[in-house]
């Protein structure tokens, strides 16, 4: 009973089955016969979420007990002797079983598990094939009624699978165990209609066919798919999955355990496949002559025709978009054809709109762009701060792993944002600051960790000494006027990030896309360094990004100011050439907003826009509109047919994520390379295939012949110097090891006065959790349970206008108004406003003019 | 007197149904009616069956337990138990409708052996005494089974109880087993709700609370108890931590009212009940506004609990609606009949904060440095007013009220502090490790020594305490030996200050004597009770020596009164649970005009008086798993001069976690037929 922390044998040395293993305290039973190679059945284990024992399958006997322990939970003891396997045990399984199988439909004709059936399986190895037990029939109901899935209680065995990791590795507690004996069954709490991430990770654990995909029911058996591995298509988490494929159409998509992500997907994971079988897909060239509708072409005249006028247009008046969807190797080729058969370095992308420049802040503070570590240190990590993100809508994978830091790791958590997210129950502290504030409340951290004194051995890294005095120059008072946090909150929330551990630092949409994101992202930096979060024994600093390759595109060089790799002109545009046969423009191209610009003075004359909507994307909706409709030229390579490639003279039909082979950046740079699942859509191509034809017709040089991806790969590798040269394609998707040079400097901070808001409220745009992009607003699975925009505002906002959730409420901004459903929202605070930037409709960034989020709009009911 | 039909219980079967001549005298700690009126036929539970009349119609009580273990209590959570009882409910109904076959008899004991693999116990141990009604009473479930009447019987009703060792233990029956589970698995805030659900201060009692559940716990049988205290701590500290906002939400507000005398842990926690019901409460605190809490506050250091923590769960009491009047003295400031005239209902909590006397020579002198009693030392050093303590204190007592004035002593600034006590260092009353913590900053202790007389210089301020050796003397009649004086061991124990620590009286002068309120000997309010008699015809009477079932109403009208007034000085948990109580029965009183306990009030004195842990039996399971303890701050310096910051720091969530996963989850259901 002493009130003392015991210190305990760190190892344990038991014998199971004659044979003896030496494991560390704490390890089941059932993780220390595993190590032995000694299966003992289960049901309800799982490994990544903790330990139930329901189903008492795995009962084994340990010497000196009188009773069968479970070994699942069951952690061993130094020096037990256990017995995996007797006549007794063996009889207790059957029986137990026997038990599972009263009143369990035996639907298997019919149900969705059949073929991957933890319990068929179980009965079967353990020939249970009579039943002595016997119970009155009572069928439960069956919910048809959720969206997505569906639930029959009647094949549930209350293995808590779904549960456990739908509140452990999801965070979001659901679905859970209601009602008493047998009538025990998964259910939301409230008995309404499930309303929840739509994740599916809980079809995934279920061993039955209880919970299933209502997609999926009746698309065929398991056995009768391909299934192939792949790197999921949609944010930058990279989670690893597999496509299930039948007739050339992806019917599911599902995870192993056993991967880097453990088998957990997001919404647009697991359902976003929806998006490749839409019939909103173009999957045959189309061109225009002048005023004309878009008409099918062969690929020959099309590729021809963009060939021919891309060539005769040439040089520098041409420009290129290149896309954060599509593979490494693809935006190689881009700006391989861009930079060295057109000889235009007028090559950029949508992350311009922050990811770029934030990300060539980060290079030159940290020496390396993206994460620092993958990003499984930050379930190590003591201390998280995250800052302007909603994880779960940015890039979910992060937000999984934040919640296993703070539930399994006992980390702290700090949430900068000016918004409430679905992390913020796991939070120990919420800085909610004002819209567009970020850099003046990461500043405000940075200063109260110096004030505290908790800044360790930062003091050391270079430029310590202008950090400190230009954190002198600001007080919390002005910090506090500029954010709306208090310095109690602050030095409160610094001694939460140093608590003598690790910290990790995650920065997101509100950082990247801020008005002053130079001064929000050196001070995201500096609180890394100064936490320590950059070094070895770190937890790291994660720049997030919505979508799956927005890293390797940049590590590709689709960027006007740096050759694939980050090499500049000056430096290696004649190693460049020489390797591509070709002379390079050896002076930066044009950024997308000089493009733009570029457009509207006569100066470019053609875009080809690859995977990329910048209609959609870029702000000020009507000026991109004009600029695009004067182009002579405009090819549009896409997968659907979006608003910017219905104003192409020439559109190219491309390949999903599913349908080629590759390599995606995730944001923590893991190079993850994948193979094709199924062949490109109707005529469509892989944008590879459509890049190499076009070098070739352009450039006709040796370099271009088609190149198998080996060679592919070590041209990139021995050209950038980015990537290792290695890569095991049978099976392991993390064969590229990104390099990286190591310094780390301290930058002042001199946050930038936030500007007078000419109207009364602050309007946001970013991400939902339910779709990524604007891609998985082509998926039906995704559309079902978020199937519009709608207009987030504070409870007092709509009280005060007398607002209730479904009313039309009219937004108005300097430059337009458009009409939206309210959803009054407890995340929101009073004068703030938020609209997602996924739908097609309304376009939100009509109101933007020339500004980025957030945007000064009145409100009004419509 | 109610004679043992038929008993299996504790697995000694006592079998008086075709007995010629004298039966077999056996008894049981239970009442011979169950509310001191209706008879209790029978008692079945855990350990087996007991019949008190022929004519109970055990296949029907049989079926009925395990219908109520299946359908109101199996958690479903394990194949065994969900299935398993199923299976057993149905085949008794069977049975009953005539249905069954003396084959489905059989199962039952191949259903019990299966069951022993259950998760928990609750299923488990709903097998044994239905295994047991199947053996014994066979040829009663024949009866059904074989022909058209049945057994010779007479209908009964059934009540029944669910419970666990800890739950009855904690006087406050928390469900331990269910906040523990929902703290494994990680849902903080359904624990602290589950917590609340009998327990208004968890930042209190997951801090200070002698945890008499733990003493019961089961796992003990294997290793030690699960560090249950600390498992709520965490559970209160987790919403804390999160800056999470309690989730109660009280009833619609009615037009009743009541006053409460006291913002101690009962008048607290008839507040909050109270007002989740949705009247209007009153609390009247003599103490000023920020020293609310009572005994919590004034009586435990701060380094034990901490202020601003204590202040949180009283702010959360208050944003349920209660109002709290400080600074306000009933029976001074207002009178008790004045409340009485303006509210429904008054509930008296007023606490015992009156310090006994030494009854030692000198101590009515007023010598300077001889304080008046060790809990208004406690209470003036927490409100940070002169104590009047010099540099060398003596503390004279042995329960933790001492303790905390030697450990506050050295908080305080004085060099030396220093215990007397009587007896020897384990037989103080006090927590052992609360004695530890004393000793390990530094406090001086002298055992088994009796203060005979205070020292005093010519100026009448105080130099010493005259002391005598005490050593066991021979057993007295009761045959307990009793420490007496060692002739000629007198000695002096040198100091300025004396503290007298000995224990606390209720301080009732506030009631006028012609309220009709009695008064105990032991100066607490008497309360109504059930006249619950034992088979040799005694009272039932509680481990205080207090009648054991109360309704908490004084013999005056609308007046209630309960905590440490009411039962006698105890501890935080016990005045929390019969302050839950008197709430429940002030609302009876209040809605129905009726001041009474329910049955479940009655079974739970019941089964805590029946004893439902049983610390010889035999528990198999692997003791794998340590009992976790909390991080403390160690060393001397802990208890530097104004250093009240907290010593015991609680658990990490994932300790927390291997802790609770240690928890055997220990339910059984107890029912009467009546």
């Amino acid at each position: 009973m002493a009130h003392i922390e015991s210190c305990e044998k760190k190892t344990a040395t038991v014998t199971i089955n004659g044979k003896q293993v030496t494991v560390p305290t704490g390890t089941t039973i059932l993780d220390a016969a595993t190590e032995l190679g000694i299966k003992i059945p289960t049901l309800c284990w799982l490994k990544k979420i903790s330990t139930t024992g329901a189903c008492r399958i795995c009962v084994v006997e340990v010497e000196g007990v009188e009773r069968p322990m479970t070994a699942c939970n069951t952690p061993v003891k130094d020096g037990i002797n256990v017995t995996t396997s007797t006549p007794a045990l063996e009889q207790i399984r059957r029986n137990t079983l026997e038990l599972m199988l009263v009143n369990h439909p035996l639907d298997c004709p019919v149900c969705d598990a059949a073929g991957e059936c933890d319990l068929q399986d179980n009965c079967y190895g353990l020939q249970v094939d009579k039943n002595k037990f016997g119970a009155e029939l009572e069928r439960l109901p069956i919910r048809y009624d959720w969206k997505l899935l569906e639930s029959d209680p009647n094949r549930c065995i209350l293995c808590e699978k779904c549960v456990k990791v739908c509140r452990e590795i999801v965070g979001r507690e659901a679905i859970e165990i209601v009602d008493r004996g047998d009538r025990t069954i998964i259910d939301t709490i409230s008995g309404e209609p499930l309303d929840c991430d739509f994740c599916g990770n809980c079809i995934n654990a279920c061993p039955t066919g209880t919970l299933i995909s209502k997609p999926f029911k009746f698309r065929g058996r398991p056995w009768a798919f391909d299934v192939t591995p792949g790197i999921c298509a949609f944010c930058s988490s990279g989670c690893q999955i597999e496509y299930h494929a039948k007739n050339g159409r992806i019917d599911r998509v599902t995870s192993s355990d056993e991967t880097y992500n453990r088998g957990n997907l997001c919404a647009n994971g697991r359902f976003g496949y929806a998006a490749f079988n839409s019939p909103g897909r173009v999957t045959s060239p189309m061109m225009r002559e002048g005023s004309s509708d878009q008409r099918k072409v062969t690929w020959e005249q099309a590729l021809g025709s963009v060939a021919a006028r891309l060539k005769e247009l040439g040089g520098g008046a041409v420009a290129g978009i290149g896309s954060p969807r599509v593979t490494n190797e693809e935006n190689y080729l881009f700006q391989k054809l861009f930079r060295g058969a057109l000889g235009s370095n007028n090559i950029d992308s949508e992350a311009r709109l922050g990811y770029l420049p934030s990300q060539i802040l980060q290079w030159e503070l940290l020496g390396y762009s993206g994460g620092t570590f993958d990003m499984n240190a930050i379930e190590k990590a003591s201390a998280v701060v995250v800052i302007g993100a909603d994880l779960k809508g940015e890039s979910a994978g992060f937000a999984y792993r934040v919640i296993q830091a703070v539930t399994k790791n006992d980390a702290r958590l700090v949430l900068a944002n000016s918004r409430g997210t679905s992390l913020n129950k796991f939070a120990n502290s919420f800085l909610q600051c004002r819209p567009g504030s970020e850099a003046w409340l990461v500043a405000g951290l940075n200063k109260a960790i110096l004030a505290e004194g908790l800044e360790g051995k930062s003091a050391n890294v270079q430029g310590f000494d202008s950090l400190k005095s230009s954190l002198e120059a600001l007080s919390f008072e002005k910090i506090t006027a500029a954010c709306g946090v208090s310095e109690a909150q602050l030095r409160e929330a610094a001694g939460l990030i140093c608590n003598g551990g690790s910290t990790a630092v995650l920065y997101g949409f509100d950082v990247i896309r801020s008005a002053d994101m130079k001064n929000a992202v050196t001070a995201a930096v500096n609180l890394a360094l100064l936490t320590g979060a950059t070094s070895a024994d770190g937890a790291g600093i994660y720049p997030l990004d919505e979508k799956n390759n927005t890293q390797g595109m940049l590590d590709m060089g689709i960027c006007p100011e740096y050759l694939p790799g980050y090499h500049t002109y000056e430096h290696a545009a004649a190693k460049f050439g020489a390797a591509w046969n070709c002379a390079i423009p050896a002076t930066p191209g044009k950024d997308l907003f000089q493009i733009i610009e570029a457009i509207e003075s006569g100066q470019i004359k053609a875009l080809y826009v690859m995977g990329s909507d910048p209609l959609h994307i870029l702000p000020d909706r009507n000026r991109t509109l004009k600029a695009l409709q004067k182009l002579e030229l405009l090819v549009v390579q896409d997968i659907f047919l979006t608003d910017t490639a219905r104003l192409a003279h020439i559109i190219l039909p491309a390949a999903t994520g599913a349908e080629k082979a590759g390599s995606f950046t995730s944001a923590d740079n893991r190079v993850q390379c994948f193979s094709a699942a199924v062949k490109p859509a109707g005529e469509s191509r892989t944008d590879a295939e459509i890049l190499m034809k076009l070098h070739a017709l352009i450039a006709p040089v040796v370099a271009m012949t088609p190149m198998t991806s080996d060679e592919l790969h070590h041209e990139i590798t021995s050209l950038t110097g980015l990537y290792s040269e290695t890569c095991d394609h049978d099976g392991c998707r993390m064969g590229r090891v990104k390099n990286r040079t190591e310094k780390a400097v301290f930058a002042p901070l001199n946050p930038v006065a936030l500007p007078q808001l000419s109207r009364p409220f602050t309007l946001k745009i970013g991400s939902l959790q339910h779709h990524n992009g604007t891609m998985t607003t082509w998926s039906e699975n995704n559309m079902l349970v978020a199937g519009e925009a709608c207009l987030e505002l504070s409870l007092e906002d709509a009280a005060a206008l007398g607002v209730a959730a479904g009313d039309m409420l009219k937004v108005t901004s300097d430059s337009a108004s458009i009409t939206l459903k309210a959803r009054p929202s407890a995340n929101q605070q009073r004068g703030d406003l938020f609209v997602p930037s996924h739908y097609r409709d309304p376009q939100v960034n009509l109101l933007s003019g020339q500004k980025s989020s957030p945007l000064a709009v009145t409100l009004a009911k419509a | 007197m109610a004679q043992v039909i038929f008993s299996t219980w504790g697995g000694d079967v006592v079998d008086n149904r075709n007995v010629s001549g004298e039966p077999k005298a056996v008894s049981y700690r239970l009442p011979v009616a169950f509310d001191g009126e209706r008879p209790l036929r029978a008692f079945m539970g855990w350990d087996g069956i007991i019949l008190f009349d022929k004519y109970v119609d055990v296949p029907a009580m049989t079926a009925e337990y395990m219908k109520r273990v299946q359908t109101l209590y199996c958690c479903g959570r394990c194949t065994p138990g969900k299935k398993g009882t199923k299976v057993l409910m149905d085949l008794f109904r069977k049975v009953l409708e005539r249905k069954a076959s003396e084959a489905d008899l059989d199962t039952v004991g191949d259903l019990a052996e299966l069951l022993k693999n259950c998760k928990c116990t609750l299923c488990q141990s709903a097998t044994v005494p239905v295994f047991d009604a199947v053996k014994h009473y066979r040829s009663d479930f024949m009866a059904y089974i074989n022909s058209a009447c049945g057994p010779n019987a007479e209908p009964a009703k059934y009540i029944h109880k669910i419970t666990a060792p800890c739950m009855d233990k904690c006087p406050a029956h928390i469900d331990i087993p269910k906040y523990v589970e929902e703290l494994r698995n990680y849902q903080y805030g359904e624990a602290l709700a589950t917590i609340r659900e009998n327990m208004p201060l968890p930042s209190v009692c997951g801090r200070v609370c002698p945890h008499p559940c733990e003493t019961a716990c089961r796992r003990k049988n294997v290793d030690d108890a699960i560090n249950i205290m600390v498992l709520k701590r965490t559970a209160s500290d987790y919403e804390r931590l999160h800056n999470l906002t309690p989730p109660m939400v009280p009833k619609a507000k009615k037009n009743k009212t009541v006053a409460i005398v006291g913002a101690g842990p009962a008048g607290l926690a008839a507040a909050y009940y109270l007002a989740l019901e949705g009247y209007q409460c009153t609390i009247y605190e003599a103490l000023p506004e920020g020293f609310g809490g009572g005994m919590i506050a004034v009586g435990i250091p701060a380094y034990r609990m901490p202020r601003t923590i204590l202040q949180r769960d009283i702010d959360i009491i208050q944003s349920l609606g209660v109002e709290i009047i400080y600074d306000c003295r009933v029976g001074k400031d207002i009178s008790l009949p004045e409340l009485k005239q303006k509210y429904n209902a008054v509930f008296l909590a007023p606490g015992a904060h009156r310090s006994k006397p030494m009854g030692v020579e000198g101590e009515d002198k007023g010598y300077k440095g001889f304080l008046s009693g060790g809990i208004d030392f406690l209470r003036e050093a927490y409100m940070g007013r002169p104590t009047g303590m010099g540099k060398k204190v003596c503390v004279v007592g042995g329960g933790n009220t001492a303790i905390d004035c030697v450990r506050v002593a050295l908080r305080e600034g004085a060099e030396e502090s220093i215990l007397l006590y009587r007896r020897s260092r384990k037989e103080m009353p006090a927590d052992s490790w609360e004695v530890d913590g004393a000793d390990e900053e530094g406090v001086r202790f002298e055992f088994q020594v009796l203060p005979t007389r205070i020292i005093v210089d010519d100026k009448e301020q105080v130099t010493g305490v005259e002391c005598v050796r005490m050593a066991m003397g021979e057993p007295d009649a009761s045959g307990r030996r009793r420490p007496e004086p060692v002739a000629g061991s007198e000695f002096v124990v040198e100091c300025d200050t004396v503290i007298p620590a000995i224990g606390q009286d209720p301080d009732l002068g506030f009631i006028p004597p012609d309220m009709g309120i009695d008064i105990t000997k032991w100066n607490t309010v008497v309360t109504k009770f059930l006249p619950l008699k034992d088979a040799a015809g005694k009272d039932l009477k509680d481990g205080m020596g207090n009648m054991l079932s109360r309704s908490l109403i004084t013999d005056c009208d609308g007046v209630f009164a309960g905590g440490d007034a009411e039962i006698g000085p105890l501890t935080v948990v016990a005045c929390v649970g019969n302050a839950h109580r008197a709430a429940l029965v002030i609302q009876r009183w209040l809605e129905e005009g009726k001041a009474y306990l329910s049955e479940q009030d009655i079974f739970d004195d019941l089964l805590t008086y029946l004893g439902v842990y049983d610390k010889n039996e035999k528990v198999a399971w692997l003791d794998s798993v340590n009992r976790a303890g909390q991080k403390e701050i160690h060393g001397r310096e802990r208890a530097a001069k104004g250093n009240y910051r907290e010593v015991e720091l609680g658990f990490s969530d994932s300790t927390a976690q291997t802790e609770a996963d240690r928890c055997l989850r220990c339910y059984r259901m107890a029912m009467v037929a009546v």
